[in-house]
């Protein structure tokens, strides 16, 4: 089994045709420029990678961009009508009404799970102001959040603001909300591999994208940076797959992962068992 | 003289495909009523490939293998980056390279109303960056 937990449903034709505000939004807040395709290719791709669960990440930057891209509700109605996918909401943090907004994703529509980009969104991710709240009801609904960390490829996204240094406040004031931090945050690699190492409830997802192949980018970052034996020895519960289609496809982003010659325990944890750790099994049927 | 141009889509379901499209481009070849003239298939994309060889799986299979040795995948490529142009990496040279060798294109003229074809000549379209939904053009001109 493999579960891919950081997936996009914005390339999708049968979601942007007939949408022209969600395609402006898709291509100029989130930077897709090429052209969509049928959601049987997402299946097909997953098909081909041999991934049987996806984690689908939406993004309502209303505050700052004044769009949502994907709505939780068409994430809901993706994940009603095919099992593989495992829907994750997302609220606006500037948005006064974003704690009962994920509220309702979770108990009215199943969501599982909450994804946050600060360089989209616009929030500084410790601010007790506009995300605490939302924190909080993470922890109440016992749901994971995924922060987007490290370069933001969407043209308007400030790095500035995804720094994962300013995760660990959230970590220190909210002990067992579960955090994926997103990308190993890259450029910040150290940071946040620091926080995963320290902190029981933070993990770091594989979505590596800044040059080279998925295999080169995760050899450089993996392989090298990190170490192959630290990730065996102290990071083995921390890390989750994540390719980060459709800025790159899934398959060459598993083929990455195969090609770092993990031992096969590692390797069952990174593609699969890590992910049962954060999610609802049983709600997500992985 | 009639031109007829078709657009014939496809939806592959693996990274490297090869499908026989020969019925579906005679068919339209048929249809057209042409009688004396020519016709062509073009693939509209760079990482798919058309070709024309004996139709049996052997030969489909050392073809395949071979232009796949002849770019293997985990070669060095300079196209492996960020493409700001479309917000996705650039990382399928080696798909490229493959569309490069096998060619984009076929053409058979037509005569007496049926194409001009070797007993053993089969027209392929090869996925190299699947799946995906794909566009090939069959384009008729004649009388």
């Amino acid at each position: 089994m493999i579960v891919d937990f950081h997936t996009h449903p914005m390339m999708i034709k049968e979601l942007l045709e007939n949408s022209p505000d969600l395609s402006r939004a898709v291509q100029d807040v989130f930077g897709l420029k090429f052209p969509a395709q049928p959601l049987s290719i997402f299946l097909l791709e997953m098909n081909e990678a041999q991934v049987d669960r996806a984690v689908l990440l939406p993004l309502d930057c209303t505050s700052r961009h004044n769009c949502v891209i994907v709505s939780n509700e068409q994430v809901a109605e993706l994940c009603d009508k095919h099992p593989e996918f495992i829907g994750f909401a997302s609220v606006d943090p500037g948005d006064p009404a974003a704690v009962k907004k994920l509220e309702h994703a979770v108990k009215g529509l199943g969501l599982q799970g909450l994804k946050l980009n600060p360089a989209l969104q616009g929030f500084e991710i410790n601010d007790q102001k506009s995300a605490y709240a939302i924190y909080q009801l993470c922890v109440e609904l016992d749901i994971p959040v995924l922060i987007h960390c490290g370069l933001s490829w969407a043209p308007s996204g400030l790095a500035r603001y995804a720094h994962p240094l300013l995760v660990e406040e959230v970590v220190q004031a909210f002990p067992t909300l579960k955090i994926v931090i997103a990308h190993f945050a890259w450029p910040w690699v150290n940071e946040a591999v620091m926080l995963a190492l320290k902190y029981p409830n933070v993990y770091l997802d594989t979505a590596i994208l800044y040059s080279g192949t998925p295999s080169n980018a995760y050899q450089d970052v993996i392989g090298n940076k990190v170490g192959k034996l630290v990730l065996e020895r102290s990071l083995r519960e921390k890390v989750i797959f994540g390719s980060n289609y459709p800025r790159v496809d899934i398959r060459r982003s598993v083929r990455g992962i195969n090609d770092l010659n993990l031992s096969p325990e590692l390797c069952q944890n990174i593609f699969y068992d890590n992910a049962c750790r954060i999610l609802d099994t049983e709600r997500s049927k992985v | 003289m009639k031109s007829i141009i078709e657009r014939v889509t496809i939806t592959t379901v693996h990274e490297t495909q090869v499908i026989n499209i020969t019925d579906v481009v005679l068919d339209i070849v048929k249809k057209s009523e042409v009688r004396s003239g020519f016709f062509f298939v073009i693939s509209l994309h760079t990482t798919t490939g058309i070709f024309i060889n004996e139709g049996i799986f052997d030969v489909e299979a050392d073809i395949i293998d071979t232009v796949m040795r002849l770019a293997p995948d985990d070669g060095s490529y300079r196209h492996a980056r960020y493409l700001p142009s479309d917000g996705q990496m650039g990382v399928n040279a080696v798909s490229h390279i493959r569309s490069v060798l096998l060619g984009f294109e076929c053409f058979f003229p037509i005569e007496n109303g049926a194409p001009v074809m070797g007993g053993r000549q089969t027209i392929y379209f090869v996925e190299l960056d699947g799946p995906q939904e794909r566009t090939l053009v069959v384009q008729v001109f004649g009388v």
